[in-house]
């Protein structure tokens, strides 16, 4: 073993409480990292095998070769084909048995009356296929549908509605259909696919109920005789398949159903929790270059001496860069398995918590070994660097002088090049504000905290001057000393306080952008909606099956009832890229919404015309009287005629088709929301209730007035925002571990000085409240500084997206969430400081003033 | 008790500080070390009462636990009427901060305050003094009281109120630590070899200082130290070796207190001294009892 490793090695196991901050934060980073990776992987091998089980049966599928997709959407709109189709690839040599696939959108209703899922998962509802081989669902109890109204559902949607077989419930289709359960069904041996909810309906119920005309399916399932593989059966296929229908393996299925799982949402989902982890290894770097240059600073006249004695810049800087070698080697290798541990309690703990987390064994891949290690000791021997090569700058007169720990870190240059940094951020950033480019603005965002990170030094000294000031007044000399020591080191405090900085302008950051969204959608809402009720059902993402297209119709007969417009939605093809349509009676439209400027007359679109926001009319380079051409899923190209340009397209819609032009195209008919305005004198609640009559019989959806509706409309930000929250609380938690860390070293530090004051009359809870005032006034730094900074970031995408994109955002600062934002971060630094000052207050004080 | 009140002869019967029976002992079994073998000593008020000893004799471990830094195993010590071992830690705390003053040989200032702040730091931790509405530097004039005014000018220091001790020399250093130690009106101030790390003439003013503060104002102190010239200070110099009490010299000089240190040296007891001042203290125990006669010897 050479010198340097051995210093290191001794110097550890001397000091191992030192380090385990340092251990701890990138134990927890590392464990986060490798949890989230070795979940992934689990998940998606999971999904895999789930899928293959379900559709070994199903050789192939015949289906519309091609697909609309909209902009912001994962999954395509595909056109059904014929039924009659079956009847042809029955026939077909090498085909053993050939099932119509018909799906829909169906929501079903639990026994307390309400819905089942939808909030993400799609809510599905499809033709019962009695060959066993063919249906990707078992049958695990009661029997199949035989008669119209009876349904199977997946297990887990019945057990989540606490629905038994022989209930009878209600479907919305989204029409409300009565429907007897009568079979239990699983998905792959799990209860459900996912969070997917599954009805099982009859073949004439399905046809009744999901397509627009009887006798489509969405495909057509296909089992190969014996002897005949997948492949050939497809290329048996092909030639008998009309023109835009294509036939694929099962095997080719099964990965797209895959991919729609674990290519989409799983791979945001990973995402989305490795951004967190990176944030929180970046709070850990912080944390852990602070311990050691902390640990170098004490250890000043030691390594002088190592230098008098003869030892190396180099040697001493490899033994410091050794010592957090094995720390981020330990510690990397305890967060790795800690991570396997999380996925593996996650794995036990979905279920528990009604997510069938598909069975199968951990999938452990030699990346999300490597990447989490590989990143624990990077981290830890990247923040080390500098305080180890400061290390080996040690002079070796220094082991002749007093230790002066104190560095100043409020540097002339420092100074300089922060406030330049801060210049070009604030440059970068409003240039990116202008433009608009997001990039820019991103840029300028990095920069900015680069500048808060560099300026931290230069700003503690004020910014603590200015925090501790009412302590002074307040706590008397205590509070005065606890600022004091706070202002000591400033490159210090400021290092300490960045981590929690970080982690709180993340917070803050999403807080803003969070208000500033609802802020946007109230005021979309406000300001576009000119009616007074709105009827919608409350889901989000894929699920829910919408409105009843006779819903509309129903409440405009109310006597109470001026308009009642319905909203569907469509979908075409617009010079090559997939465009919503929003498909409704524009005349009503009008009526409820506003529309801004209307070029042209909404009147008059019929059948071959249609209405477009002034943005896409400047886009297509279209205006009043043009034409231009849709392609629609079945295939079919039409061409319209503009007969409207309108201003505002936030609720509206970018492009606006009467229903008879969208009823040749169209697949299940339903409504996304009807909006209705009451007639001159109609008291609001009065006409609410008349609504909410008419609404009961249509599967009860929800009756909202405008501010209502706005405000559900923003309950998918606040689901958003909890889970952000709870992901950043590990940041925070390392950044205490930092404070904590700093603190327990200080203590350590100024243990003479702590015996001193103890001797002279400094009691026990006057010892702890000054470490914990010390510890709050640094931890009140970073959260200013974290506030500030998360709130100008905040206003920066606000105001890019804002340029970015075609609705107008609003800006908001949330009044309520940012003091508790602020007083979190207190109460953090509170918390963190517990510990230092209980040690601080157990010296003893002889030992104290005794100590060397 | 007789050795106890025999030491006040000089002045008044008033005790500032006294230990009775004292015993430490540190560790346990085999390793124990009896510090304090014993011991009954009185400090009386108005007195400048210097401790000595070789090192290892135990004078610096009398001192704390007289002072109320450390407890005895066994005996009694007593800061004017209040008997330390039945106060606990916080009691003993406002003790020290009120009652007893503290100079050591080094670190005696809070680095982050003042000269002023660490010379009204046992009254502002008491939220006396510049009182609490007035924290920081805003009171750092620390004239509000003429106590501590007189003090500043006696120990020479006013110029340098506002300025921090890394500023200032050693000796101005351990003179602003007298200060503090004085600032209270404590019954005592203990000294842990003030002088240890000044050079002579620094350690000198210092010594000076002390000594005007018993004679001129009235005060108590207490020093331990090692340095003859230095116990020449005292009124009155009190020898300890290996735990126990063997000596007594009043009117110290630096030259008799320097003999009486090399009888101790020659392993031989005190008792060739034939100037000493001795009055032993150490009468519960035999082997010392008896070879300082109990009955005074002329000064």
């Amino acid at each position: 073993m050479n010198a340097s490793v051995r210093i290191s090695v001794s110097s550890l196991r001397a000091h191992k409480r030192r380090f385990a901050g340092t251990f701890l934060a990138v134990l927890l980073g590392v464990a986060f990292l490798a949890g989230t990776l070795v979940m992934g992987d689990t998940l998606r091998a999971s999904f895999d095998t789930m899928f293959g089980d379900a559709t070994s049966g199903t050789d192939a599928v015949v289906r519309s070769a091609d697909t609309i997709t909209t902009p912001g959407e994962s999954q395509g709109v595909r056109a059904p084909v014929g039924a009659g189709l079956v009847a042809v690839v029955g026939k077909t040599p090498g085909v053993a048995a050939a099932a119509p696939d018909i799906q829909g959108a169906a929501q079903l209703v639990g026994a307390d009356g309400e819905p089942i899922g939808g909030q993400g998962p799609p809510t599905l509802a499809g033709n019962w296929i009695d060959d066993p081989e063919l249906n990707a669902y078992r049958l695990a109890e009661g029997r199949a549908p035989a008669k119209s109204g009876e349904v199977v559902v997946n297990r887990g949607a019945a057990e989540q509605g606490d629905l038994r077989i022989g209930d009878t419930t209600t479907l919305r289709t989204p029409d409300p259909v009565e429907v007897t359960i009568v079979g239990l069904a699983t998905f792959g041996g799990e209860d459900g696919m996912a969070q997917v909810t599954f009805t099982g309906m009859t073949r004439p119920d399905a046809e009744k109920y999901l397509t627009a005309k009887p006798g489509e399916a969405a495909s057509i399932l296909v089992r190969a005789g014996p002897g005949i593989d997948q492949r050939e059966l497809v290329d048996a296929l092909t030639p008998v398949l009309p023109e835009g229908v294509e036939a694929i393996t099962g095997q080719e299925l099964a990965e797209e159903n895959t991919e729609m799982i674990s290519g989409q949402f799983l791979t945001l989902f990973t995402t989305f929790l490795l951004v967190f982890s990176g944030v929180a290894l970046l709070v850990a770097t912080f944390s852990i270059h602070n311990t050691f240059a902390i640990v170098v600073a004490q250890r000043t006249r030691e390594n002088a001496l190592l230098r008098a004695l003869g030892a190396s810049r180099r040697q001493v800087t490899a033994s410091t860069l050794v010592e957090a070698g094995v720390v981020a080697v330990v510690a990397s290798a305890a967060g790795l398995a800690a991570g396997i541990g999380i996925a593996a309690g996650l794995q036990a703990l979905f279920p528990a918590i009604g997510f069938p987390f598909p069975e199968g064994d951990l999938v452990i891949s030699a990346l999300s070994m490597v990447l989490p290690l590989a990143v624990g000791v990077v981290v830890c021997l990247g923040s080390a660097l500098l305080p180890a090569v400061r290390a080996g700058r040690t002079a070796p007169l220094a082991a002749l002088r007093e230790t002066s720990v104190d560095r100043s870190g409020a540097s002339r240059a420092r100074a300089v090049v922060g406030t330049g940094l801060a210049a070009l951020a604030v440059a970068v950033t409003l240039t990116g504000v202008v433009s608009p480019s997001l990039w820019l603005a991103g840029g300028g965002a990095v920069l900015a905290l680069a500048a808060f990170v560099v300026l931290g030094p230069v700003a503690a000294t004020t910014a603590v001057r200015v925090l501790g000031a009412p302590l002074d007044r307040l706590r008397g000399v205590t509070g005065a000393l606890a600022a004091r020591n706070a202002l000591r080191s400033p490159r210090r405090t400021a290092a300490t306080a960045s981590a929690l900085m970080i982690g709180v302008a993340v917070v803050s950051l999403f807080t803003v952008f969070g208000a500033s969204l609802k802020a946007t959608m109230d005021q979309t809402v406000s300001r576009s909606f000119a009616g007074d009720v709105v009827v919608s059902t409350p889901s989000f993402g894929a699920g829910g099956s919408g409105l009843s297209p006779a819903l509309a119709g129903a409440v405009a007969d109310r006597p109470e009832v001026d308009t009642a417009v319905g909203l569907g939605r469509g979908v075409a093809e617009v010079d090559g890229s997939g465009r919503a349509l929003t498909v409704t009676d524009p005349v009503g439209l009008e009526r409820t919404f506003d529309l801004g400027d209307v070029r042209g007359s909404m009147r008059a679109l019929g059948a071959d015309g249609i209405a477009v926001t002034e943005q896409e009319a400047d886009k297509q380079d279209l205006e009043v009287g043009d034409t231009t051409r849709l392609a629609f899923t079945d295939g079919t190209t039409e061409t319209f005629t503009v007969r409207a340009v309108y201003g505002r397209s936030e609720l509206a819609g970018e492009y606006v088709i009467t229903r008879e032009a969208w009823a040749p195209h169209r697949t299940q008919d339903s409504d996304t929301v009807v909006a209705v305005s009451f007639k001159d004198g109609v008291d609001a609640s009065e006409g609410r209730a008349a609504v909410e009559k008419v609404a009961r019989a249509y599967g009860n959806p929800e009756v909202q007035t405008r501010d209502e509706y706005a405000r559900s409309s923003a309950g998918a930000i606040d689901m958003m925002l909890t889970l952000v929250y709870a992901l950043l609380a590990l940041a925070v938690l390392i950044a205490l571990l930092g404070i904590t860390n700093t603190l327990t070293l200080a203590v350590h530090e100024r243990t003479r000085e702590l015996g001193l004051l103890r001797a002279v009359g400094q009691t026990r809870s006057q010892v702890r409240a000054m470490v914990r005032w010390e510890s709050v006034l640094v931890a009140a730094f970073g959260t200013v500084g974290g506030l500030a900074l998360g709130g100008f970031l905040g206003w920066v995408l606000v105001k890019a997206s804002d340029g970015a994109s075609n609705s107008a955002f609003a800006f908001a600062l949330p009044p309520a969430q940012l003091p508790v934002v602020a007083g979190v971060g207190l109460a953090a630094g509170l918390f963190a400081g517990l510990r230092p000052a209980g040690r601080a207050a157990r010296l003893n004080v002889l030992k104290a003033i005794a100590t060397e | 008790m007789n050795a106890a009140s025999s030491a006040t002869t000089t002045r008044g019967t008033r005790t500032a500080a006294r230990v009775a029976g004292a015993v430490k002992v540190y560790g346990a079994g085999d390793t124990a070390v009896r510090a304090l073998d014993g011991i009954d000593v009185t400090f009386p008020a108005g007195r400048f009462t210097a401790i000595m000893g070789p090192s290892g004799s135990g004078k610096s471990t009398l001192m704390h636990c007289a002072a109320g830094l450390d407890t005895l195993t066994s005996g009694a010590a007593f800061i004017g009427d209040t008997e330390l071992g039945t106060l606990d830690d916080r009691r003993l705390t406002l003790l020290r901060r009120d009652r007893v003053g503290f100079v050591f040989q080094v670190f005696n200032l809070v680095p982050t305050l003042t000269v002023a702040e660490n010379i009204t730091l046992p009254m502002d931790l008491a939220g006396r003094g510049r009182g609490r509405g007035r924290g920081g530097e805003g009171g750092s004039d620390g004239s509000s009281d003429p106590w501590i005014d007189a003090l500043v000018d006696v120990v020479g220091l006013r110029d340098r109120l506002r300025h921090r001790p890394a500023e200032l020399s050693g000796g101005q250093q351990q003179r602003v630590a007298v200060a503090r130690a004085f600032a209270g009106r404590p019954d005592v101030v203990f000294a842990d070899e003030p002088t240890g790390n000044l050079d002579s003439r620094s350690g000198e003013e210092v010594l000076n200082l002390l000594g005007r503060a018993v004679r001129q104002m009235d005060r108590t102190v207490v020093m331990v130290t090692h340095d003859p010239v230095a116990a020449a200070h005292a009124d009155e110099v009190v020898f300890l070796a290996d735990g126990r009490l063997v000596d007594h010299m009043e009117s110290p000089t630096a030259d008799r207190v320097l003999d009486r240190l090399k009888a101790f040296d020659n392993g031989s007891d005190a008792r060739s001294d034939g100037r000493r001042d001795s009055r032993s203290a150490g009468g519960s125990d035999g082997r010392f009892g008896s070879g300082f006669g109990s009955e005074g010897v002329m000064p």
